[in-house]
């Protein structure tokens, strides 16, 4: 809302409820006087008031029905009940609207939201937009939380006292006034990045107005490196884009391009996976369904840190900084290109050098090198001549376009500049937009001291964070969920913001803000009234404005509001992708010379949860386990085990913890350029040595919120601007203090169980059923794939009848299947039904008859498999469950305890390669603790194997028959169901599960009290008392709604040969599967012949977690293929 | 009452030593009968356990009604140790709640003679111990106001409670082990109330007991109905006592959990369990003969008698734990070979070796004579047993810690709540036990008499037996 909100101060002589009284400034003035604390709290159900109009008007705007501006959203019009219903609102029945949030460096991830009678509840990736495809990652998927944050930000401030948004912009004109004269001298906006084309429209509008007043872009984490790279390459910005889908070999320099940290990350690990989901199946594949093991793709990954994109590579090459520049270095000089010297490199990464080039040599054209981030601009310059020598820019392997955010280049030097103008006086008033530097700003430049020699300066956000308790004002910002916006994709490609809810603590929309800005700025620049560029601060009108350019006559019959209905409901502007640019030839003359490293290195990078700490107040991030490390609620000084050793520090398990929960970790001093900092250290194996990863991001004050008070270390109290990303020439001392951190799995080993089964590319040609013998009654695995299902009908039916043999060809209890392929192999008889396999049992068979027929060949028989080779452990899903099943936050103590509640989580294993099979050589009764320590400490081949793990919705399900009151239950299509309203809460079921996949509410988790987090939940699913047990269902709402939904149309259509009701393949989506960048996962009916689902279950690598213990798992897992380069020296 | 020693003359000693120095019917029920009226003070000795008894009682109030009001997560129990110290001592006082049906019905059927002096305290000890072992699967439930779910209540919801799990099991097999001993307990208890009824010292213990003693006037018919009840009680216990702890062994056999799923686990916990009852006979008797002086009933004799039955089950516990290591290699299955491994070596590895410290090894000297009559040795080597078999059942408990899959590996470490709530759960039973002892006879009058010799006017057995014949 504009800051002119409150204009009409009269009060009404009368008023006629006490809501109306309520609602009249005085009233808030009285209020927020009296009780500033509560002032938000008396403010929240007049704006839930307003819920219906503005659902009304999404929906308006939606169906193309038109913009009725009396029920336009963040409208300051009456709120009236509906007199007739709007079309299309159906109470109950949720909505779903287009719009997008902005990642790292500004850059939009068009997302689809759920609102349910007008309150935001769940977020899901926008199909239409490139750079989600469908796909989330976990910051947008948590941002529904940030929403309803009862931190937030609720009142404007001056000083400590709250204030009205218009004493605010008073203040502003006021001091435009004085500085009348300087044309803006003195005046600097600091603003996030942003890639919104109003926003920088608006932008350019007031420098145009206030010529001398700088606006500068910063975020503690800007890729600056790149930009600055492509400027010395190619003497203009350009950015990069990449086609994953096209590369057959990507060589990753220290990116995370996978995760979610990169703003392209969903599309990137989409467009990867695509050539990585192995399958064998012939007649049964279909387009994107997978690829060929010849076709599969090959990731090379050099990092320091263990990340996702390290986890799913086929090599990694743990080194510090300094010598991944070197490597760069020493690959670019075998493609021919004068690098430089390069420094010293491990002996066993100069083996790999050679292979490594090789063979993306040998695919150019379909070969890529990516670099990430934080590695200096010359390594970026030489990735950009690698690329040019791999032809990844003929092949249109990596493309370029204009930058998305025009100011970015040189954030860290402009705030430099600007912090130096602070304290020479220069700057008489700053605006501050959305960043907080007085937290996050290179050290060094000392920002809050800086900040006390200005006069007027404001703060806009979505807190009263650090900087905001520096400023003299504050304005409180809209969440992205309650403003109008627009926002560039990866590729560029326009997503349109809207508001899913009126702002809950008017907040107001940064168009409209800056808008304020712009007026006041043409007000003091005395723009004559008629040529005033900005007309309104309507956000709305603002985005439609801009949007018009790409709007052409030919399209929609000319309507411009018929073509723009439609671009809000797809939520992206149709054709305003980035033209992509020639990339010039790469300049590599002006490769600066190496930087020496001594002592200890440290690297800073983005939290994979927090990212730069603006989630720091989100519950649902910090309980998130960050993936590889699996630590929640706090970051740690990451190094490898001999660099612990070094160090003299350990971890473990103390006599009161857990190994799934509290982690005890001596606490190092760590000293660099003079700076101290206490931190607790975590031992990763796999971790470069003597190098120390500082995640940023923690360590807020109370200031960020109470979620995001002290909870971790504020590591930007080392980071300066000589050690923004990497460092050297540090180091650590231990203070024999410890610290206990939470991590949700302490074990690293798979102790030769194989849950997680993987194989290579070769091994999988040599024995296609590889994945299929498990560590315990190897003799009868024949008869535990079948356990599993995808049947050996289902394989004749794929194959065709002549084509290749069923690889297991048994089926239980309904015996063998009588097939063609059975009858043809008649030496299978020997391996005929074992009927010890499946013993007298407690447990009915499942699916159970219905009507007298078997309902495994009548009904549904809902399954699910994941594809171990696509998943990144990115833990989006994690997120997206959580969102979609109210899934409570228990606080770092509690997880310490072992009470996390996620119902799908992320296992993450480590092994060793062996030179033979690539199996865990890190587990198993010959390995001993001893062993094991050595071998780690040593080896810089570990590998980290990632496994998602929810229910598993066993047929025999050990938890069913153990419930003493059937609070959990078999459902005929085969879900395991949970009876909340029936669980005594005796907890049996949780310890019969062998997946452990139950959860139970311990002490009363779910959030019952605060007034903002009730709009959070989902109404489709039971908030959980304490007492009760909770577990994944595969969204089993979502299932029933899609049946209601498709019984209905049944009985409205014609009946046809089909007796049933069908759901189509596709048609119920779970929430992971929703979420995951890469489709890693497969939901659907079983006895669907068509479903995906299926396809999946019949590969021969498909195998059921423990389905040894004959628990019949419905969920299956495809076992993670690599494509190790051959050539590699030998354990890479 | 009381008639001076001399007048009774000295008898020769009892041929089977159960009884010692000279009893005839009157000092046998004198010296019973005046620790409930109040005419033998009360030892200074049980003031002490009595307020030591109520204090602990008060933190288990306390740890309760925290417990109700903030849930079960004040306990250790996490994923993926879902069960602790609640199931832990559930199982523990359980097994302690054996040994008194297993004397008194058991023993009797068979025509053990010296169940007689000891059967009525130790049948109390089996109630109160199951009342301190029913509280826990009780407050252990997440959320408890809904206990009544677990039994077949016609409720207008129409659910049943779901008979395959053993938990339902239990919930049958420990309300009517509780009920059958009650009823046991109580039948033997009425000759006796009526005679403290007779020889009240006041009109509130005339018509306390007179009310108890629901007008038993001694007569032959009264015997007669008395004596058929009381061999019908016998005949229904002794089943009993084989059903509870297989029924409670079915919490852990009928689970899949590597080690817990086993078929051992009926009789090794049957073994078990009489092993641990008895130990805590040994305990409660050592402590009456030395402050009450009934050294001359329950002699040395009874407490070599009930050492030996330690042993014997103690040897068949150890039997048990051979045989589940045995198992576990005999099966080749990964999961039990490493769960062993880890129950012996793991991060609880220590609390393994402290079993078979205090269950295998320390009982051993029981073989000696010398262990076994004397008092203080055997209290120690009983409450070795104690340690041993709550460690037993803590062992079995923290299996969980580490189950097939590597990933979700856990481990577990009570709160102050917990040992609050299980300190507490001994000061109940402590509390109820003194109460006991100060209020009704600790060992049966009319059993005792009818186990005098003839010469001293006794029937020289127990009367229900020989009538039987």
């Amino acid at each position: 809302m504009p800051p002119e909100l409150k204009t009409d101060t009269e009060q009404p002589e009368m008023w006629q409820s006490v809501e109306s009284w309520m609602g009249s400034p005085q009233f808030d003035k009285m209020m927020k006087d009296e009780f500033p604390e509560d002032a938000g709290e008396w403010l929240d159900p007049v704006s839930r008031r307003q819920f219906l109009t503005l659902a009304g008007a999404s929906v308006a705007l939606a169906g193309a029905i038109g913009c009725n501006p009396s029920v336009r959203p963040a409208s300051p019009r009456k709120v009236v009940p509906y007199v007739r219903q709007p079309e299309q609102i159906i109470p109950g029945i949720p909505l779903f609207f287009a719009t997008a949030m902005a990642q790292a460096g500004g850059v939009g991830l068009g997302l689809l939201v759920k609102s349910n009678e007008g309150r935001p509840t769940k977020v899901e990736g926008n199909p239409n937009h490139p750079s989600s495809l469908g796909g989330a990652n976990s910051f947008a998927l948590a941002s529904t939380l940030g929403l309803y944050d009862p931190d937030r930000s609720k009142n404007a401030s001056q000083a400590a006292d709250s204030t009205t948004n218009e004493a605010v912009a008073n203040a502003l004109l006021d001091t435009f006034k004085k500085l009348k004269d300087k044309k803006g001298a003195g005046v600097r906006v600091l603003a996030e990045p942003c890639t919104s084309p109003s926003l920088n429209g608006l932008a350019a509008r007031f420098l145009a107005s206030l010529p001398s007043a700088k606006w500068i872009s910063y975020e503690p984490l800007a890729a600056d490196n790149a930009v600055k790279a492509s400027v010395a390459a190619f003497n203009k910005p350009l950015t990069p884009v990449y086609h994953l889908d096209k590369a057959k070999a990507v060589l990753a320099i220290d990116s995370d391009f996978l995760a979610a940290l990169c703003p392209a990350s969903v599309r990137n690990a989409k467009d990867f996976m695509a050539k990585r989901k192995f399958r064998d199946l012939e007649s049964g594949l279909k387009a994107g369904d997978g690829v060929k093991p010849e076709d599969m793709n090959r990731l090379y990954s050099v990092e320091s840190m263990f990340t996702c994109t390290g986890a799913t590579a086929d090599h990694r090459l743990p080194l510090t900084p300094t010598q991944i520049e070197s490597f760069t270095r020493a690959l670019a000089t075998k493609f021919g290109i004068a690098a430089g010297t390069a420094g010293a490199l491990p002996e066993f990464a100069q083996k790999c050098i050679d292979p490594i080039f090789e063979d993306l040599n040998s695919k150019k054209g379909s070969a890529a090198v990516i670099v990430g981030e934080t590695q200096p601009p010359a390594v970026h310059q030489l990735a950009l001549a690698i690329n040019e020598k791999l032809d990844a820019f003929k092949a249109n392997v990596v493309t370029f376009i204009e930058p998305l955010n025009p100011r970015a280049g040189d954030s860290i030097g402009e705030l430099k500049a600007l912090v130096e103008d602070m304290k020479a006086g220069k700057v008489e008033a700053l605006i501050v937009l959305g960043t907080n530097p007085v937290y996050d700003a290179p050290v060094d430049l000392d920002f809050a001291r800086a900040l006390e020699s200005v006069k007027y300066k404001l703060h806009y956000g979505l807190y009263k964070d650090e900087t905001a308790a520096n400023c003299t004002w504050h304005v409180p910002a809209a969440h992205y969920l309650e403003s109008w916006g627009d926002l560039k994709g990866h590729d560029g490609t326009i997503a349109l913001q809207q508001p899913l809810i009126a702002p809950l603590h008017g907040g107001i929309s940064p168009l409209s803000f800056v808008s304020t800005l712009v007026k006041a700025a043409q007000d003091v620049a005395g723009v004559p009234e008629g040529q005033k560029t900005v007309e309104t601060s309507d956000p709305l009108e603002l985005v439609k404005a801009e949007a018009r350019a790409y709007f052409t006559k030919a399209a929609d019959s000319g309507d411009f509001e018929n073509w723009w209905q439609h671009a809000v409901r797809d939520g992206v502007i149709p054709g305003s992708a980035s033209k992509p640019v020639a990339a010039p030839a790469v300049n590599v003359a002006a490769i600066p010379t190496p930087a020496k490293a001594d002592g200890i290195e440290v690297q800073f990078r983005a939290d994979p949860t927090l990212y730069d700490g603006r989630f720091a107040n989100n519950g649902w991030l910090q309980e998130l386990p960050k993936p590889i490390t699996k630590l929640t609620w706090d970051n740690a000084a990451i190094v490898s085990p001999a660099t612990a050793i070094k160090l003299g520090c350990e971890s473990g398990f103390g006599w009161t913890g857990g190994e799934n929960g509290r982690t005890i970790a001596d606490v190092v001093e760590l000293t660099l350029e003079g700076r101290k900092l206490k931190i607790a250290v975590w031992i990763l194996p796999g971790h470069a040595d003597d190098v120390v990863t500082l995640y940023v991001g923690h360590g807020r004050t109370e200031r960020a919120g109470k979620t995001a008070d002290s909870k971790g270390f504020n590591t930007y109290k080392l980071r300066s601007t000589t050690a923004l990303w990497n460092a050297s020439g540090m180091t650590a001392a231990k203070t024999g203090e410890t610290y206990f951190l939470a991590c949700t799995q302490g074990q690293h080993a798979m102790e030769s169980r194989r849950p997680l089964r993987h194989g290579t590319v070769v091994q999988f040609a040599k024995d296609e059923e590889f994945a299929q013998i498990p560590p315990v009654s190897a003799e009868e695995y024949k008869e535990i794939r079948a356990n599993t299902p995808g049947t050996e009908e289902d394989w004749v039916r794929l194959h065709g009848k002549d084509g290749k043999k069923f690889p297991h060809s048994h089926t239980h209890a309904h015996g063998p299947t009588e097939t063609a392929a059975k009858k043809d192999e008649p030496k299978h008889e020997e391996h005929k039904h074992d009927p010890r396999v499946i013993p007298l049992s407690l447990y009915p068979d499942n699916p159970q008859k219905v009507h007298g027929e078997d309902a495994s060949k009548t009904y549904r028989r809902w399954g699910m498999a994941f594809d171990l080779s696509a998943c990144t452990g990115c833990s989006a899903c994690i997120m997206a469950c959580v969102s979609e099943n109210n899934i409570p936050v228990v606080g770092k103590e509690q997880v310490t305890k072992g009470r996390a509640m996620h119902w799908i989580r992320v296992d993450r294993y480590f092994s060793i390669p062996t030179s033979r099979t690539m199996e865990d050589t890190l587990g198993g009764k010959d390995v001993k603790d001893k062993v094991r320590a050595e071998k780690v400490k040593e080896s810089a081949n570990i590998r980290a194997h990632v496994m998602p793990v929810p229910c598993q919705q066993c047929e025999k399900a050990p938890c069913e028959v153990v419930c003493p009151v059937a609070a959990t239950v078999h459902s005929a299509d085969g879900l395991n169901d949970m009876v909340y309203n029936r669980c005594v809460g005796t907890r049996y079921c949780s310890n019969n599960c062998p997946y452990k996949v139950r959860r139970f509410n311990f002490l009363q988790f779910a959030d019952y009290s605060t007034a903002s987090m009730k709009l959070l939940n989902n109404p489709e699913v039971t908030v959980r008392q304490r007492g009760v047990m909770e577990k994944c269902t595969y969204c089993v709402q979502r299932i029933r709604n899609a049946e209601i939904e498709a019984e209905r149309e049944w009985k409205l259509r014609p009946k046809d040969a089909s007796d049933r009701p069908k759901i189509k393949d596709g048609e119920i989506v779970t929430a992971c599967q929703a979420a995951c960048p890469t489709g890693a996962i497969a939901f659907g009916d079983l006895n669907d012949p068509d479903s995906q689902v299926l396809r999946w279950k019949a590969e021969p690598t498909n195998y059921g977690l423990l389905a040894e213990l004959n628990t019949m798992p419905r969920t299956s897992y495809l076992a993670a293929i690599r494509n190790p380069n051959p050539k590699m020296p030998q354990g890479a | 009452m009381a008639i001076a020693t001399e007048e009774i003359g000295t008898y020769t000693p009892h041929p089977e030593g159960l009884i010692e120095g000279n009893h005839n019917l009157v000092t046998l029920g004198d010296k019973i009968s005046t620790v409930v009226t109040g005419e033998t003070p009360t030892p200074k000795v049980w003031w002490v356990f009595f307020l030591t008894g109520i204090g602990l009682l008060n933190c288990l109030v306390v740890a309760l009604l925290y417990l109700f009001y903030a849930g079960v997560g004040i306990w250790g129990i996490n994923q993926p140790v879902a069960w602790g110290f609640a199931i832990v001592n559930f199982v523990w006082w359980i097994g302690i709640g054996h040994a008194g049906t297993l004397i008194s019905a058991i023993l009797l059927l068979m025509h053990q003679k010296w169940r007689t002096s000891i059967n009525r305290f130790a049948e109390a000890m089996t109630i109160f111990a199951v009342m301190c072992a029913g509280l826990f699967p009780l407050i252990h439930m997440g959320r408890p106001w809904l206990f009544y779910w677990l039994m077949p209540v016609p409720v207008n919801f129409g659910m049943w409670p779901q008979f395959r799990s053993p938990l339902t099991w239990d919930v049958f097999a420990v309300t009517t082990y509780l009920t059958v001993s009650v009823v046991f307990w109580y039948v033997g208890l009425i000759p006796d109330l009526a005679a403290l009824r007779d020889v009240a010292k006041n009109r509130i213990q005339r018509v306390v007991y007179g009310i108890l003693a629901m007008g038993w006037r001694g007569s032959a018919i009264h015997w007669r109905r008395y004596e058929k009840l009381y061999l019908i009680l016998a005949a229904i216990g002794t089943p009993l006592v084989f059903s509870v702890h297989t029924v409670v062994s079915f919490d852990f056999a009928v689970a899949i959990v590597p080690l817990w799923h086993s078929t051992i686990f009926p009789p090794f916990f049957v073994a078990g369990a009489v092993y641990s009852g008895f130990a805590m006979v040994v305990w409660l008797a050592v402590p009456l003969r030395k402050f009450y002086g009934m050294g001359d009933m329950i002699t040395t004799k009874h407490l070599n008698l009930c050492a030996k039955v330690m042993i014997t089950t103690g040897l068949l516990v150890s039997y048990g734990y051979f045989l589940e290591v045995w198992m576990a290699f005999y099966s080749h299955s990964i999961y039990e070979v490493e769960t062993t491994m880890q129950r012996m070596f793991g991060p609880y590895g220590w609390s393994y070796w402290v079993l078979i410290t205090t269950n295998t090894i320390i009982p051993q000297l029981l073989w000696f004579r010398k262990v076994r009559t004397n008092d203080w040795l055997l209290l120690a080597v009983a409450g070795s047993v104690h340690i041993g078999m709550w460690f037993e059942r803590y062992v079995i408990v923290i299996t969980l810690s580490r189950d097939q899959l590597p990933s979700s590996w856990g481990r577990y470490a009570p709160t102050e709540w917990d040992y609050l709530t299980m300190l507490g759960s001994v000061g109940l039973f402590i509390t109820l036990f003194t109460l006991f002892l100060r209020f009704l006879p600790m060992i049966s009058i009319t059993e005792m008499r009818e186990f005098l010799p003839f010469k001293q006017g006794g029937r020289d057995g127990h009367g229900i037996m020989e009538n039987a014949k």
